[in-house]
């Protein structure tokens, strides 16, 4: 099967326009005759959910959470980017474009991209409208900062919790679809599969969690909008509940998983603590803005900060990165710090932290006015270290923080499986190996209220479509197999739990398929997450019975799913013999320890295909045409 | 620095909305102090599904304190006992060894128990449903800074709009009243100008719903501003009752 | 008048009429203290008052016609507010602390209020209906609080009234919506200040008439 991504021809700039000219459109009449199920309620699920019901389809939303509004996009800090060039610094959409281009270091589709930079101003005038409380300047108008990986200021936010008020206000539109009888919320169910007719998603199984009822849904179009897989580490910022499984079953379906390989670890969270240790806490980036990283100069200074003399310190970032300093992006930040640990020059407990010293900005900009910038940061550091940011430099780690790869989209966003799309984090599309700060909620908005509106009905209006409802037997056959897979689970009735399992898992990986990367481990991974996921078939103890709210199903479901997705992420590790973004193999580094890229090799997607229980999965390669950008090596000196 | 304690937990343990319930005691030993609250009860969690019986039902997610999915009552406190902290940002360190820990669901009529400490919370949405946004479809908005937000009301929203509809303020509330929520949405939009228009209908919707759920009245007991993880202010509930004055006595709403 | 029933009966509407109500006892007590006063006076003064009081005669009736409305109003709602209360949490909680919201005063407010309503009838029937034709009202006045067991019972009515009034004042301001950073300081002092000037306002007078006549 040859990949197709459906750009569109014509001069990059004018694409989408013509896309959109081009594109079949549903008559506003028929709107109402097709069912769209949408899973997930994130920035990218609610917004689509919203935006599609507005226009007259009828919409079934799940969500894993009791709420569509406790998504984990709340938990976005720093702020979203758009090319709005309020502060007349010299952006552009096509400076957006080259900046996720470069800062994904050219592993990203072009035409995507840019779409994405076009459509960012749209995505903060529709915010603003929905009430979305923008941090403002004197005058009243919108306030601007700069963020990590970017020379200018084209970040619009929300104090730092600017996630939560787009989500809150993604959600108020689903409310109100809602109310309006256009969407049919389904809260408290997770999706264990999706079914597929006639080669189309017709469809997805899920259970209610407080029940245990397994249910069928139909539809003619199905959405995935369900984040991304960076708990397959066990340890990173994503909530509790995140998950693989939603695009995991259905890249077991036929949808192509698209550069699993390429995670990012984000370079300020605090370190972890504790074996207990259940979820590492992200410290914004934005922190970086005034905040400086150093270590002691001489590796093994255990003295606390204060006794160490400015002279002994080495502000490693701000030395090797002069023109960018702190603000590097976050896999140079991330691998950085990294290196300073492994020569002995970490801090802390553990020797597993570096320092983000706040005494110059306090002294330069006043208590005050960090205050008011970061306030909540700092309170929430304080909460969880017991110690004052305001009084000694805080410590911090790179943590898992996002996944760039997901399920491969093409322009339309629809996957390898007709009917299937896949919005946000849980696709491929955007990020390339590596995302860069503010881009995420800039992704999933776009995804949702600008892109999928268009490109469904292109779909929709192209397409035929058979009559399959609830009764077919492709939902009897699928509804079979998760009710297996659930009893599977349930009477192994081994010996160790479900979080043992996913711990030594996230630690397997973290170790060896984590900020860098290197064959021999790699290939030791593989054969310790087989090992692992063979024990958790034989060993692993669920409690509880189906029919009952029972966490520890819920868990050892996704964690069975994370001990396949696991190996598949080292398979593509191990394809991709070079070193770009998030994915650092060591034998590919300049003579800086910079990731080298090797563009005449691996200037592609890599998309899987699954061959079956058991099986290598199929590689498949989607070539990236650069005609708008030159290829260099990043440089953020 | 960390150090390890023992303590007492007596959790409330309900099977299904229809049980009765019941406190159970736990014996728990060496629980670093640097763990958090939910980091304690998954400990507990491992030991009981290891002893063979059922895990405690809890709900949590992002664990950070934003999504407002955990909560429980600890020592009669929604949240627990220290200020402005959800209850996965409450640290063990905050308990001496040897203490006993009441845990204890949130409790309404508004929000029945599911299972042990989850309960229902979804009447928020409803609430929401009645009112809670701002009827801007998508593509129709206008250029961004077309409209002039004054710093200082973008602020008071702000601090409006940091709710996480916990339910905390509804937990904390002798009267299980839910005002303090309400108050915080009405209030985010009545101070920005594209949320006048629909003031009035929001105001009357959303205290209606508010009703019809099931909440208790205001007694400005003031315990949610107290117990409120996210620190929000009955001023808020003060702008409620005034765009419900304004909308129920000057306003073409009713 | 549909729209005036919804407005009203709603939970906030329930609350605007407890507040203004509320406000208008306030208001009331101010006066009716006012006139008691007038017993530091003296005998004269204080009957003089109670002459010209019932010398605003219809005027008086619509007063007093009105203060019973109110009553009603503010007795109904409250009750009604505290039942639905109490069935907005069937369980209640095994332990149950507070983080420093509730007061003494704002946590017995219906239980105050039920012993107002108690004392109110108690002292309409001693003084405002008592037979005044052979008599006048100091009399009735100096002669009651002759009793130890009537001075108890007045000053211990007077502290219930001054803590009912002690949350009922700002807490009236804060339903109406006059909450503002600038104001609420002085509204929330001013609301204990209410609360003690009614308790020793009204609360003194037993015990200064005692001891004087």
């Amino acid at each position: 099967m040859r990949l197709d991504a459906k750009i569109p021809a014509g001069p990059l700039p004018q694409k989408w326009d013509l896309y959109r000219f081009e594109t079949k459109l549903v008559n506003p009449a028929n709107k109402r005759k097709y069912d769209i199920i949408v899973v997930g309620t994130g920035l990218a699920g609610a917004s689509a959910s919203a935006s599609l019901a507005e226009l007259g389809y009828n919409v079934k939303t799940f969500c894993i959470q009791d709420s569509p509004r406790r998504a984990h996009s709340i938990a976005a800090q720093g702020g979203i980017n758009a090319a709005k060039n309020y502060p007349n610094d010299g952006d552009s959409v096509f400076r957006l474009f080259y900046d996720t281009i470069k800062g994904g270091d050219f592993r990203a589709r072009e035409a995507n991209v840019y779409r994405l930079a076009q459509v960012s101003n749209a995505i903060i005038d529709q915010c603003v409208a929905q009430g979305i409380p923008f941090a403002r300047e004197y005058g009243g108008l919108l306030a601007n900062r700069s963020f990590g990986g970017a020379q200018l200021s084209r970040t619009f936010y929300a104090r730092g919790q600017t996630g939560q008020q787009l989500l809150l206000g993604a959600y108020s539109a689903l409310m109100r679809q809602v109310a309006a009888g256009k969407v049919n919320m389904f809260p408290r169910r997770e999706m264990l599969d999706i079914v597929v007719a006639n080669g189309q998603a017709r469809g997805i199984v899920t259970r209610n969690l407080v029940s245990g009822e397994i249910e069928r849904h139909a539809a003619h179009a199905v959405l995935l909008c369900t984040g991304g897989y960076g708990n397959v580490y066990f340890l990173s910022t994503n909530a509790k509940a995140c998950n693989v499984t939603a695009t995991y079953r259905a890249y077991k379906r036929g949808a192509f998983f698209a550069n699993p390989c390429f995670t990012q670890i984000h370079p300020t969270c605090i370190p972890v603590h504790g074996s207990y240790q259940s979820k590492l806490t992200l410290m914004s980036e934005s922190l970086r803005n005034d905040g400086r990283v150093w270590v002691p100069k001489n590796a093994g200074d255990k003295r606390p900060p204060s006794q160490i003399p400015e002279s002994e310190r080495d502000y490693f970032l701000e030395r090797k990165y002069p023109s960018f300093g702190n603000l590097v992006p976050r896999d140079v930040a991330s691998r950085n710090s990294k290196e300073q640990c492994d020569q002995g020059k970490g801090v802390g407990a553990t020797g597993l932290a570096v320092y983000l010293d706040f005494a110059d900005a306090i002294t330069r900009d006043g208590r005050a006015s960090i205050e008011k910038k970061y306030g909540n940061l700092f309170q929430m550091y304080d909460k969880i270290s017991g110690q004052d940011p305001y009084q000694t430099p805080m410590m911090i780690y790179p943590a898992v923080h996002y996944t760039m790869g997901g399920l491969w989209v093409d322009y339309n966003l629809m996957s390898t499986l007709d009917g299937l799309f896949v919005l946000g984090e849980a696709n491929f599309s955007d990020h390339g190996a590596n995302r860069l700060g503010a881009s995420a909620l800039m992704q999933g908005l776009a995804d949702g209220y600008c892109v999928i509106p268009y490109t469904i009905g292109g779909y929709l209006a192209g397409s035929r479509f058979e009559g399959v409802g609830t009764d077919h037997a492709a939902f009897a056959d699928t509804e079979r197999k998760v009710r297996d897979q659930i009893q599977k689970l349930l009477s192994v009735r081994g010996k160790r739990t479900v979080d043992d399992f996913h711990r030594q898992l996230g630690l397997i990986l973290w170790d060896h398929c984590g900020m860098s990367r290197n064959n021999a481990g790699l290939e030791k991974a593989r054969t310790l997450i087989q090992e692992l996921r063979e024990e958790f078939w034989k060993n692993v103890l669920v409690p509880g019975t189906e029919s009952d709210f029972n966490q520890s199903l819920e868990k050892a479901g996704r964690v069975a799913d994370f001990l396949e997705f696991g190996e598949l992420m080292v398979i593509d590790a191990l394809a991709r013999q070079e070193s770009c973004g998030g994915h650092f193999n060591e034998a590919y580094q300049t003579e800086e320890n910079e990731a080298r890229r090797d563009d005449a090799n691996f200037c592609h997607v890599a998309a899987w295909e699954f061959a079956g229980d058991g099986k290598d999965p199929n590689f498949h390669k989607e070539p990236l045409v650069f005609e708008n950008v030159h290829l260099s090596q990043r440089s953020y000196k | 620095m960390s150090t390890s304690i023992s303590l007492t937990l007596k959790i409330w343990r309900q099977s299904n909305p229809a049980d009765k319930g019941r406190f159970k005691n736990y014996t728990v030993k060496d629980i670093s102090t640097d763990m958090s609250f939910l980091e304690m009860l998954d400990v507990v969690n491992e030991q009981l599904t290891l002893a063979g019986e059922e895990p405690v039902a809890f709900d949590h997610d992002c664990r950070e304190g934003i999504c407002g999915s955990c909560g429980t009552m600890v020592n009669g406190r929604a949240h627990g006992q220290l200020k402005g902290t959800t209850l996965c940002q409450l640290h063990m360190r905050h308990f001496k060894d040897g203490d006993t820990i009441v845990i204890e669901p949130f409790r309404a009529r508004a929000f029945p128990v599911i299972k042990d400490l989850v309960v229902d919370r979804s009447a928020f949405d409803r609430i929401i449903q009645a009112g809670g946004f701002i009827s801007v479809n998508t593509g129709s908005a206008p250029e961004a800074n077309t409209l002039l937000v004054p710093p200082h009301n973008a602020e008071k929203a702000m601090d409006a709009a940091a709710c996480i509809g916990c339910g905390g303020c509804v937990a904390a509330c002798p009267n299980a009243s839910a005002m303090l929520f309400v108050s915080a949405k009405v209030s985010q939009f009545a101070l920005l100008p594209q949320g006048r228009p629909e003031a009035a209908r929001r105001a009357l919707g959303m205290v209606r719903s508010m009703d019809t759920c099931g909440f208790g009245n205001c007694s400005n007991h003031r315990e949610c501003e107290k117990s409120c993880p996210k620190e929000i202010a009955i001023v808020n509930i003060a702008r409620l009752n005034r765009e419900y004055v304004k909308a129920s006595f000057a306003s073409p709403e009713s | 008048m549909n729209w005036l029933t919804a407005a009203l009966g709603a939970s906030v509407g329930k609350k605007l009429m407890m507040a203004l109500t509320g406000l208008a006892f306030t208001g009331f007590l101010a006066g009716h203290l006012a006139g008691n006063l007038t017993i530091y006076g003296g005998k004269a003064a204080f009957n003089g008052y109670a002459e010209k009081l019932h010398s605003l005669g219809p005027l008086l009736k619509v007063f007093e016609v009105g203060l019973i409305g109110f009553a009603a109003v503010h007795i109904l709602t409250g009750l009604w507010l505290f039942l639905q209360n109490r069935k907005a949490r069937p369980v209640r909680y095994t332990l149950d602390t507070s983080p420093g919201g509730r007061t003494l005063s704002s946590r017995t407010m219906p239980y105050t209020g039920l012993i107002i309503l108690a004392f109110v009838a108690f002292h309409l029937t001693n003084f405002t209906f008592a037979d005044k034709t052979r008599t006048t009202i100091f009399e009735i006045v100096s002669a009651a609080f002759s009793s130890p067991i009537y001075i108890g019972i007045y000053v211990a009515a007077m502290i219930v009234v001054g803590l009912h009034v002690r949350h009922g004042f700002w807490s009236a301001f804060q339903t109406l919506g006059a909450n503002h950073p600038k104001l609420m300081p002085t509204i929330s002092a001013l609301s204990v200040a209410a609360g003690l000037i009614v308790g020793f306002g009204f609360g003194l007078l037993p015990i200064f008439i005692s001891l004087r006549y």
